[in-house]
């Protein structure tokens, strides 16, 4: 039991110096310090460094909670999201067929790998729970739509 | 003198070198609301990008964002309120914007790749304000919701574009009897990452892509096009969905058919030629290519939900309609019960849109909705509400609404 808790402590220990450590590299724990940069070697006037990434759009990660809770959420999530933003999907309001053939558009169109007929099948569960049509009006209870 | 010594770090580049993916996930991503410090009030989530105005960010990934209606107020869009809209990622674009190459093949006698810097001193230069809608534009209107970004009216924009004719081009490559469509190609990589196939690929009738104001434009507003809006060169082909304006112009493909890229078939920028039960799959065979865009009319002033202190009104917007002029604009403050015309300006040229003004005395204090409703040229107007349902929501034109309170 005590050598248990020393590998924990030893684990735990680690894990928090890494912690500290990557803080550290971050700044966080620096801030408003200044750091020493080398004067830059005397090479001839090396061209302007091209920042490829000059212009382009601010980067951006989302998270599996940026989800709403439920079953099949994260498989969801890492279906989708290696296109898309969370934020388009949880901008839409489709019924389960809609979400059905939105699945196929991107395999079919935007060539998605392929899913697992039982994941699809899960994937759909949950869109279709979570992100169901919620905009009322003329259109919403329409008595052609079974 | 070589800078030395010290220097203050930059938090974000060092977060860089240390991976976003790790640190960056427990941090508010660069550009939310609460980077900026923006009012916790709900709302859309404001742009923060440098360069650009704080439009309302409709997606993150790919970037797309919308122009307020209030931020659409000015005659001539600025760059920093055109809208954006990305079908995939935006592309590296470094070294000389000139060497950049256009290809121009397919059904020509003589196929070319034209560097920007041959484009710009073989072919004459011109300069019009042209329109710049999204397909999608009103989406956010059909009830129910259709798929795709949810855009109120702000995928669109009128700035000044400067460029070559894309039919100068067309014409020193030689068209073919058999020319009869393009299909044209950009650098963005798609969505996944993939640059060996194009994230979509859309295209015109040869008529329209020799239009006079069809454009392969390098200049937006008389400066350098910025990388989001498709430097160095890109397509600007006005009154029709903007996915046929291609951003980052590789190719110009012409066709002895309609162009069948990525984003031509199924519901992809079509319209219903037979009505669709809303809310229903429908069926692909029913749809049609949506070619020139609605007619549209918005409020730019006053802002939906300004309070007033006086009766006394005076709004103005713009107008716009695809490959049509504007006729006229009607001003209704009672629910469409009476309409009352508003002053509607001449384009700045074709494919311009065009302002409308008007001065009305409400005829009491309290709350009002003011509607604009434009007609065009061939008397074609806006429905009361969004029309003719389809599954990807093309072609919602209703008639736009402010909200205004009258205070005593």
């Amino acid at each position: 039991m005590s050598q248990i808790n020393v590998i924990h402590a030893a684990v735990i220990g680690l894990a928090a110096t890494f912690v500290v450590l990557a803080f550290d590299r971050a700044g966080e724990l620096r801030k408003d310090q200044y750091v020493y940069v080398p004067p830059a070697p005397k090479v001839a006037a090396a061209p302007a460094a091209v920042d490829p990434d000059k212009g382009k759009p601010p980067p951006h990660n989302d998270k599996v909670e940026d989800l709403p809770e439920g079953k099949n959420r994260e498989l969801t999530f890492y279906t989708c999201t290696a296109c898309h933003g969370v934020a388009l999907i949880k901008a839409q309001g489709l019924t389960r067929d809609l979400w059905d053939s939105t699945l196929d558009l991107m395999v079919e169109k935007h060539r998605m790998p392929p899913i697992k007929p039982e994941e699809r099948t899960e994937i759909l569960d949950y869109l279709a729970e979570q992100f169901p049509p919620r905009r009322k009006g003329r259109g919403s209870d329409n008595p052609f739509l079974k | 003198m070589p800078r030395s010594g010290t220097t203050k770090a930059s938090r974000r580049n060092v977060l860089k070198g240390v991976g976003m993916a790790t640190i960056g996930a427990s941090l508010p991503p660069v550009g939310s609301a609460l980077a900026q410090g923006a009012p916790a009030a709900k709302g859309p989530k404001l742009l923060d990008m440098e360069g650009k105005a704080k439009l309302a960010v409709l997606g993150d990934k790919p970037l797309v964002a919308e122009t307020q209606a209030e931020l659409l107020d000015d005659n001539v869009t600025p760059t920093a309120k055109l809208f954006i809209r990305n079908n995939g990622q935006v592309p590296d674009v470094t070294g000389d914007p000139k060497a950049w190459k256009v290809k121009i093949d397919g059904e020509v006698n003589t196929p070319m790749e034209i560097s920007v810097g041959d484009l710009m001193s073989k072919f004459p230069a011109v300069t019009y304000q042209l329109m710049l809608e999204c397909g999608g534009n009103g989406r956010s209107f059909f009830t129910p919701e259709a798929r795709g970004n949810q855009w109120t009216n702000g995928g669109a924009g009128c700035p000044m574009w400067t460029g070559v004719r894309l039919a100068d081009v067309l014409k020193a490559a030689g068209l073919k009897s058999s020319a009869v469509y393009i299909g044209s190609y950009g650098a963005d990589p798609t969505l996944a990452g993939d640059t060996d196939k194009p994230s979509i690929s859309r295209g015109v009738p040869i008529a329209k892509a020799m239009e006079e104001h069809t454009l392969i434009a390098f200049k937006l507003n008389g400066q350098d096009m910025p990388l989001i809006h498709g430097a160095p060169v890109r397509l600007v082909i006005p009154g029709w969905p903007a996915s046929v304006s291609t951003k980052w112009l590789k190719r110009v493909w012409v066709r002895d058919k309609e162009h069948d890229g990525p984003g031509m078939g199924g519901f992809s920028y079509r319209v219903p030629k037979k009505p669709i039960v809303p809310g229903s799959k429908g069926d692909e065979k029913d749809m049609a290519i949506l070619e020139s865009m609605p007619v549209r009319s918005v409020i730019t002033f006053p802002a939906d939900g300004t309070r007033l202190t006086s009766r006394k009104l005076d709004l103005r917007g713009h107008a716009w309609a695809g490959d049509f002029d504007i006729k006229t604009v009607d001003i209704s403050t009672d629910y469409g019960v009476t309409w009352k015309p508003a002053k509607v300006d001449a384009p700045a040229n074709k494919y311009a849109w065009q302002n409308f003004s008007a001065s009305i005395e409400l005829p009491t204090t309290g709350y009002y909705e003011v509607w604009a409703k434009a007609t065009d040229s061939k008397g074609v107007t806006q429905p009361f509400q969004a029309a003719n349902w389809n599954p990807q929501g093309y072609g919602a034109n209703p008639i736009n609404r402010i909200r205004v309170l009258v205070e005593s």
